[in-house]
């Protein structure tokens, strides 16, 4: 029995570590529900897009090997770019955590009498298997509300570079939509990064400020 | 062909004045020492990957982690990083260093590089990217420079095009 998305990304919401990021998605189900749960908390950058989720999630989780990176997409969007799980597989980095919302379906682009256009994950296709397959140290594919709670307690007690894909059932939950575009999501999350790691990362270096300050009259 | 001893330390002496310290690529015959090259480089964190749109997702996310990164690669990629590039950087504004082979250039010896040859340019243009075009050593180091600073500033990826006396000794 599949799961429902919505009501899993809330528990995911309540599990997450609180100095954890999180890519996601920029727009679509996904986003808007997972946003919803979250409040919009600024450690998720809503900025990834079919096929390229989970590289935005690796380049970051190898540039902080110390901060759990939690990577959130879509079955079509995986699906889009497998290359993705190849250098998954060859970096294995253990901070690193993704998790597919794999419904079988493109869920975000309407559907009519004839119902949803399946993704490949409908027929013989099994995203685990696959991303096994390229070294992903740890994957699953999860089918029973028991399985993943169990999971997800898993994936955030231990450093293990892991693949966790979740078979839901389609549907919308009719969340509202986001209403940031990519360049403020940018910002929101650059801003939150540079005071929770005590780095600078982009506008006036601190010490260019400090230096303009010392010319003010 | 690779490119000359001469333009391999002046590519590495320049994206290390750049301060470029994450590094993502695939190899083509030509930038392929420079790939060795920093893959060695203990201050340089190298990230091969097998496709040219997934080394530019890389270097995004990289940077959204506080990395100065750069995509190594052939001209040809420009075309596979393009998706990305797009879906990414003309919505978000994230600064990656393109470093790329000019195959198809003026001098080119291989037919199969003529294509990469006429695309590069329209689409760096498209995507747009600003591009220094380098075909002598002396020039190689600066302009890695100055791409990674307009590329910074502009929140969006500038571009060296390799070619010339830097690959061939003729």
């Amino acid at each position: 029995m599949a799961l429902d998305r919505y009501e899993w990304l809330g528990r995911l919401a309540g599990r997450i570590p609180d100095d954890a990021l999180v890519m996601s998605t920029y727009i679509g189900a996904v986003s808007f529900e997972w946003a919803h749960h979250t409040e919009e908390h600024h450690r998720s950058a809503h900025l990834g897009q079919m096929g390229d989720v989970i590289g935005l999630a690796l380049g970051l989780a190898l540039a902080l090997p110390h901060r759990k990176v939690v990577c959130l997409d879509g079955d079509g969007s995986v699906l889009m770019e497998l290359g993705q799980l190849v250098a998954m597989g060859e970096q294995q980095p253990g901070n690193l955590v993704v998790f597919v919302v794999d419904n079988g379906v493109y869920e975000s682009i309407g559907w009519s009498s004839q119902g949803r256009r399946p993704t490949a994950t409908a027929g013989q296709v099994d995203l685990a298997a696959i991303a096994a397959g390229c070294g992903v140290p740890y994957t699953v594919d999860v089918t029973a509300e028991d399985e993943l709670d169990a999971e997800m307690d898993l994936a955030f007690s231990r450093n293990v570079c892991s693949f966790i894909n979740v078979r839901t059932r389609p549907g919308h939950s009719h969340v509202r939509p986001r209403r940031t575009d990519g360049i403020e999501d940018k910002y929101r999350f650059v801003r939150y990064v540079e005071r929770l790691e005590g780095i600078w990362i982009t506008g006036v270096p601190p010490q260019d400020i400090a230096l303009m300050k010392g010319k003010q009259h | 062909m690779a490119m000359t001893a001469a333009a391999l330390d002046a590519a590495h002496d320049g994206l290390r004045a750049a301060g470029i310290d994450f590094v993502s690529g695939l190899p083509d015959g030509w930038q392929r020492p420079l790939h060795e090259r920093v893959e060695l480089d203990p201050d340089i964190r190298y990230v091969p990957v097998c496709n040219e749109g997934v080394g530019f997702s890389i270097c995004s996310g990289a940077w959204l982690g506080g990395k100065k990164p750069a995509l190594i690669m052939e001209n040809s990629g420009i075309r596979v990083a393009s998706e990305y590039i797009a879906r990414i950087s003309l919505g978000t504004g994230v600064p990656v260093t393109l470093l790329c082979s000019y195959r198809g250039d003026v001098g080119e010896t291989e037919h199969w590089g003529i294509p990469h040859g006429i695309v590069a340019e329209p689409l760096l243009q498209a995507l747009r990217i600003k591009y220094l075009i380098v075909r002598h050593v002396e020039d190689l180091a600066k302009s890695i420079v100055r791409a990674k600073r307009i590329a910074e500033a502009q929140l969006h990826p500038a571009a060296v095009l390799v070619s010339g006396d830097c690959v061939w000794e003729d």
